[in-house]
């Protein structure tokens, strides 16, 4: 018998993680945010946050651009091209497990 | 503030999650981030009750026979502090709120300013080659910027009062021009106040 992780091995799993999702869904609806945003809308803890930022950025998923507002750090992240295909071919995948032909 | 509490962060299971919930999260997260950038109704309804309070204050200046004084001074005094305040409030919340940039607000916000500024011209550049039809063509270019928003954000009654609007701008070619103050304090109250009005009581009880 499959286990639930091999089940959806063609599930890229980057975007197979909630929070890395719902981070990119986020992104899929603004031009552009940032951190704090992400972190209020998400609910997550700030650390987790940060860790699938970077892991999205590793991947070339996201930009993030690290600069100062009023003397504040202000972390701005948008969607790249790269992020934007593989989240559409995320839900293609997701809409072929949903209703097999 | 509004929170996306969609999934227990505590409790992160990084792959056992079906399909089924991969696309939950997926709209409601949007569906959310939605909700939380959507604007109110406030801005609509100050220009509403602007464009209604102006025209009214002219046909009172106009019955106390104080209309050649007054009229130009107070329109040049009330439109540019109603678009002074439009750009503070909105400036002020969307840093206040940290709502991020959409494609759809920056577009909504061009075709604000782009109005505004048509409008401008035409009344005071172009005011003596257009004449009595400054009034129905303003209402015209008004119920273009209603309709689009109202389709873009699809809301029905914004879409519902826009055409209104332009069907009444239409109409008011036919009545004589010493009424056009009334279509158009008509058209600010069916195009603007009373969507506005739906859109901050939808947005209250979450409906848009």
């Amino acid at each position: 018998m499959q286990k639930k992780g091999e089940m959806f091995s063609d599930l890229d799993p980057i975007l197979h993680s909630q929070l890395r999702l719902s981070i990119v869904s986020i992104l899929m609806t603004v031009e552009e945010t940032n951190f704090n945003f992400i972190k209020d809308a998400t609910k997550a803890a700030a650390g987790n946050v940060s860790i699938q930022i970077n892991k999205l950025q590793e991947a070339g998923y996201i930009n993030v651009k690290k600069t100062f507002k009023n003397n504040y750090p202000n972390t701005a992240v948008s969607i790249t091209e790269k992020g934007r295909n593989a989240f559409e071919e995320y839900v293609k995948n997701l809409q072929k497990y949903i209703h097999p032909k | 503030m509004c929170h996306i509490n969609i999934f227990n962060t505590e409790n992160m299971d990084e792959k056992n999650f079906t399909p089924e919930e991969s696309l939950s999260i997926i709209s409601k997260t949007i569906e959310e981030t939605r909700k939380k950038i959507q604007d109110n109704g406030h801005i609509m309804i100050l220009w509403g009750c602007l464009i209604f309070t102006v025209i009214f204050s002219q046909y009172m200046l106009e019955l106390l026979g104080l209309h050649k004084k007054f009229d130009i001074v107070w329109t040049c005094i009330l439109f540019p502090l109603g678009a002074i305040y439009t750009f503070f409030y909105t400036r002020r919340k969307t840093k206040k709120n940290n709502i991020p940039k959409t494609v759809l607000g920056i577009t909504i916000e061009a075709m604000g300013w782009v109005f505004g500024l048509n409008v401008l011209v035409l009344a005071t550049v172009f005011n003596n080659h257009i004449g009595n039809a400054l009034a129905p063509v303003i209402m015209i270019l008004l119920a273009m910027t209603i309709i689009v928003i109202g389709l873009s954000i699809k809301y029905k009654p914004l879409t519902i009062g826009g055409i209104i609007l332009n069907l009444l701008a239409f109409g008011t070619f036919w009545v004589n021009p010493a009424y056009y103050g009334f279509s158009l304090m008509f058209g600010a109250i069916v195009g603007l106040i009373i969507p506005g009005i739906l859109l901050n009581i939808a947005k209250k009880r979450g409906n848009v």
